[in-house]
């Protein structure tokens, strides 16, 4: 265990203040839950750390912990003390978000289930949008911060504790959240406690130490927000809208916009991405910097994966978010853009900066500010150009939807920039020299005076040097005895430029903090500090991908709960109410079997959210449930007409199975909304007793193979090869998959559902094989649930399997240095 | 089911704007909350008489958008800051006193949005 050094967290209305110092906080978040495993966190958080992140956001997610009352699992995998481990050991800060509410898309918003079936609570103390103190709901709260807290206190390097997730009632009682406040200081929370605001008003401000609110202009996937020119408005006034809540506190984004979740019925990532573009972090970031803020949390920084039962009913299996690192944990282009903002963050800090100055131009869409900085005594000009055309000022020209973070009367050690439109990328600096490392730009200039003596050759005292350069151009000067260097680097070669330990690497697709780099292909590396200079070291070696194409499946029916001999006897009976809370089945896949008498008319059901009605062995409906229309969700309720050609024996034999996508995230909805078997009745009225199981026979270990063709398990097996110096990450294709609806299970984990919407489209066809999950010999399963008119038996399907393969991306580490 | 609590949404309504035309109603709105569309407008109903869409118009930034004329295909842009008047035709509906005022409206990521808000109202 990690020895707890005490660390002191203050803030003024500046900025965080650790140990004495200002610290700009620029935190990216993170699901260890949705990225399983030690293992895997570590390496994210090398990425986050090299992106110049000095943070990391963490939601602790009690339902994946808790699944009986009493019962906390922080073994294997759901060890978080490793995750903060591993995230202390990076050097990262850590932002600790327990909830219990967190949202985040996940099954019934991180509360665990068996709370939502006790009747007596309420959970997060309210109704819809009215507030309901419940006892009960506070005992769970109590018994998770017992757990929770003392396993977060163990880490010194925890900066901020937020209580309850984007939380609002009608009358705004302040009961629920003064004693979350209460109990977490109880606890023995010494860093400052905020809650996030989702609604930018003010919410709770007066009740913690930090207002901190979500800032998200880009959540309808058919927006333009290219065209709609002011949806960065909340981002353009959060100066003053923050400050006239909270004035002693630092401005905190506890949820910047780092991408956005897609949907059932959405768009898929790849568009997402295509309309965000890199350009939309690169604006939120700089916005933000320039409204003051100094502490932000990019959501989500890190992609994840929803495999098990993690996802609410909203989201698919992909909870990729467009983040700069990706679901399977490469490297997008708003990861370049954060970490270029990053770098300049960490070479000029900016947690001091005076009052803001708007500054009007005559074109419209043009957003500028300036802002004095005192701890390097120069200004910053911000301006965003959000028009189709470049904008030309006097001094500078500016793309359509960049922005620019322009230097003003900053001196430097031989030097000093009366102004520069050419974008500082980083700085390295000692008590003589330093270097300024520069975003080559041919339409930019960086205006010098008081200048000293260029290449130890010439002495000017103004002079205006181009930003039209070529990689590593640079230019020298001395002035009492110290230096400045600007040295330029073109965009693409920034992206792959990287800041660690006062070393400059160029040209790697990843630099890890001892000196090791990742590699995709012959890659020639240079490498710089200030004491040794320039290095240059050449890596030639085979470039690999690999493609397995996956044909030999065995094939097997594997739903023996529809067989009419099966015996269910030791199935748990329902009484009242069949729905998943009520039975206390809370997984994806629910059972329901009865006997039915033969003189039924009708069957009347509605069931969340697919399922399907087999009577005596076959199947009379299979519906998809779930629809969402104008952005409500549809409830169905549907009869089925029964005669004697379905009822054909005096005791018939009911199989419903249901497939339940997820619980309210609890947003706006509510997290205990019923799931499974929610309306069933039969016409003429009787009694049906039914009894009831969760998940797959696989999933429950029940292997016996089935004489129904409804559901069929495809498996297959392949090897996986591990070694010390390759990283990979590996995925499953299912492009151009014949069926409709599958679920995926790698060595018995159930790693994603793949299904078509209403619209008959997949939005996810690529699942990935969650490296924690892979070993040298590995088990793929598909069970499909589905009855093609073709497939009369298992082998049937193999003939329509053909386009089923993993994809493998993979880069070599090389040490470098 | 709106993604923004109603204590919140009412804030857009200018408390005390309720005013008689001479063939109707009217009153002010002022974004508070953050930018967004307004993807079309149901109804409005004060007291007892409803306003359907072809009775209302939106009064903004200098023009005048009949509520028929805003849809999925056709949003209005409302931005934070941005001051409205919604011109209700048809029937001269104010009581002295307290209004009851509904506004249904739809929105492109909160879908229907419904504000129940009141209003008092003295005839000059």
């Amino acid at each position: 265990m990690l020895q707890n050094r005490l660390m002191q967290v203050t803030f003024d209305k500046n900025s965080l203040i650790i140990d004495g110092k200002r610290v700009f906080i620029t935190s990216g978040a993170f699901h260890y839950f949705r990225t399983p495993g030690a293992e895997l966190a570590n390496d994210r958080f090398m990425k986050l750390k090299a992106a110049g992140y000095n943070t990391v956001d963490i939601y602790f997610n009690a339902n994946y912990h808790s699944k009986a009352q009493g019962e906390y699992d922080f073994s294997g995998i759901k060890d978080v003390r490793k995750i903060l481990e591993a995230a202390k050991e990076i050097g990262l800060y850590v932002i600790a978000r327990p909830g219990p509410f967190i949202n985040a898309e996940v099954n019934a918003g991180g509360l665990p289930f068996w709370l939502l079936k006790n009747k007596n609570v309420i959970p997060r103390n309210k109704i819809g949008s009215e507030y309901h103190y419940s006892q009960e709901y506070m005992e769970f709260v109590s018994e998770w911060y017992d757990q929770i807290i003392p396993i977060i206190n163990n880490f010194d390097n925890v900066i901020a504790f937020q209580i309850e997730n984007e939380y609002a009632t009608d009358d705004m009682d302040e009961g629920y959240m003064h004693e979350l406040y209460q109990m977490a200081r109880e606890r023995g929370i010494t860093c400052p406690i905020f809650h996030n605001d989702a609604y930018n008003a003010g919410l709770w401000a007066d009740l913690v130490d930090i207002y901190a609110c979500d800032v998200y202009p880009y959540i309808n996937p058919n927006q333009n927000w290219k065209q709609d020119h002011f949806c960065f408005d909340t981002l353009d006034n959060i100066e003053d809208n923050v400050r006239s809540f909270k004035e002693d506190a630092p401005i905190f984004i506890a949820e910047m916009q780092g991408g956005w979740f897609d949907k059932w019925d959405g768009i898929g990532y790849k568009k997402m991405r295509k309309a965000l573009g890199d350009e939309h972090i690169n604006i939120m970031t700089k916005t933000a910097i320039s409204q003051g803020v100094s502490m932000f949390n990019h959501y989500m920084a890190i992609g994840g994966t929803s495999w098990d039962d993690l996802a609410c009913d909203e989201v698919y299996t992909s909870y990729d978010f467009c983040s700069g690192i990706d679901e399977f944990g490469n490297l997008q282009p708003n990861f370049y853009r954060a970490k270029a903002i990053n770098y300049f963050l960490q070479s000029f800090g900016l947690e001091n900066t005076g009052e803001r100055e708007n500054i009007e131009f005559k074109q419209e869409n043009i957003y500028a500010v300036r802002r004095k900085d005192y701890e390097n005594d120069c200004s910053w000009l911000f301006v965003r150009n959000m028009n189709q055309s470049a904008f030309h000022a006097s001094k500078f020209i500016l793309q359509p939807f960049d922005m620019k973070i322009m230097t003003e009367n900053l001196q430097l050690n031989a030097c000093k920039i009366e102004f520069s439109d050419v974008e500082i990328f980083a700085r390295l600096k000692n008590e003589k020299d330093e270097v300024l490392f520069m975003i080559a730009d041919e339409n930019a200039n960086i205006y010098l005076e008081d200048i000293g003596l260029e290449n130890s050759t010439s002495e000017g005292k103004k002079i205006v040097i181009s930003g039209a350069k070529n990689d590593y151009d640079n230019i020298k000067y001395e002035k009492d005895g110290k230096t400045t260097q600007f040295l330029f680097i073109s965009p693409k070669l920034a992206d792959k430029t990287w800041v660690l330990n006062n070393k400059v690497i160029f040209n790697a697709d990843f630099v890890y903090s001892n000196g090791r780099i990742a590699l995709s292909k012959t890659t020639e590396i240079a490498y710089f500090d200030l004491v040794n200079g320039f290095s240059k070291k050449y890596f030639k070696f085979q470039e690999h991908s690999e493609t397995l194409d996956l044909k030999n499946f065995e094939m097997t029916f594997c739903a023996p709960e529809i067989d009419t001999y099966y015996d269910y006897s030791n199935w748990e009976r329902a009484s009242g109410a069949l729905d998943s809370l009520s039975v206390g089945k809370y997984s994806e896949f629910i059972w329901y079997k009865a006997k039915i008498p033969n003189f039924l008319e009708e069957i009347t059901l509605s069931a969340r959210h697919l399922f399907a009605v087999y009577i005596n062995g076959k199947e009379v409906l299979n519906r998809n449930s779930y629809k969402y229309e104008k952005l409500q969700q549809i409830e169905e309720t549907i009869s089925i007409p029964l005669d004697k050609t379905i009822l054909n024996k005096a005791q018939n034999e009911l199989t419903i199975l249901v497939q339940n996508l997820g619980f309210d995230k609890g947003f706006s909805g509510d997290t205990n909304h019923p799931r499974g078997l929610v309306e069933f009745s039969v016409k003429p009225n009787s009694k049906i007793d039914f009894y009831v199981q969760e998940k797959f026979s696989i999933e429950r270990g029940d292997f016996r193979e089935s004489e129904n063709p409804y559901l069929t398990k495809l498996s297959t097996t392949f090897n996986v090869e591990f070694k010390d110096n390759i990283v990979f990450s590996k995925y499953l294709s299912l492009e151009n998959f014949p069926y409709d609806r599958a679920t995926i299970f790698l060595n018995g984990v159930k790693i994603g559902r793949y299904l078509k919407n209403n619209k008959n489209q997949t939005l996810q066809e690529k699942f990935y094989l969650i490296n924690t999950f892979l070993k040298p010999q590995n088990t793929l399963d598909i069970i499909i649930w589905e009855k093609e008119s073709n497939i009369k038996q298992p082998w049937d399907f193999k003939f329509e399997m053909k386009h089923v393969i993993i994809q493998v991306g993979d880069e070599r580490i090389h040490q470098l240095y | 089911m709106s993604i923004i609590p109603e204590f919140l949404m009412k804030r857009v309504y200018k408390k005390g704007s309720l005013k008689q035309t001479e063939d109707g109603v009217c009153f002010d709105l002022k974004n508070v909350l953050g930018p967004g569309f307004i993807s079309g407008f149901s109804f409005v109903k004060i007291n007892d008489a409803i306003f359907e869409a072809d009775k209302v118009k939106f009064l903004t930034q200098g023009s005048e958008i009949p509520a028929e004329a805003v849809s999925e295909e056709n949003p209005i842009g409302f931005r934070l800051g941005q001051e409205g008047t919604l011109i209700l035709q048809g029937a001269k509906c104010l009581r002295d006193g307290i209004n009851q005022i509904i506004i249904e409206l739809m929105n492109p990521e909160a879908g229907k949005v419904k504000l129940f808000l009141s209003d008092n109202f003295q005839a000059a």
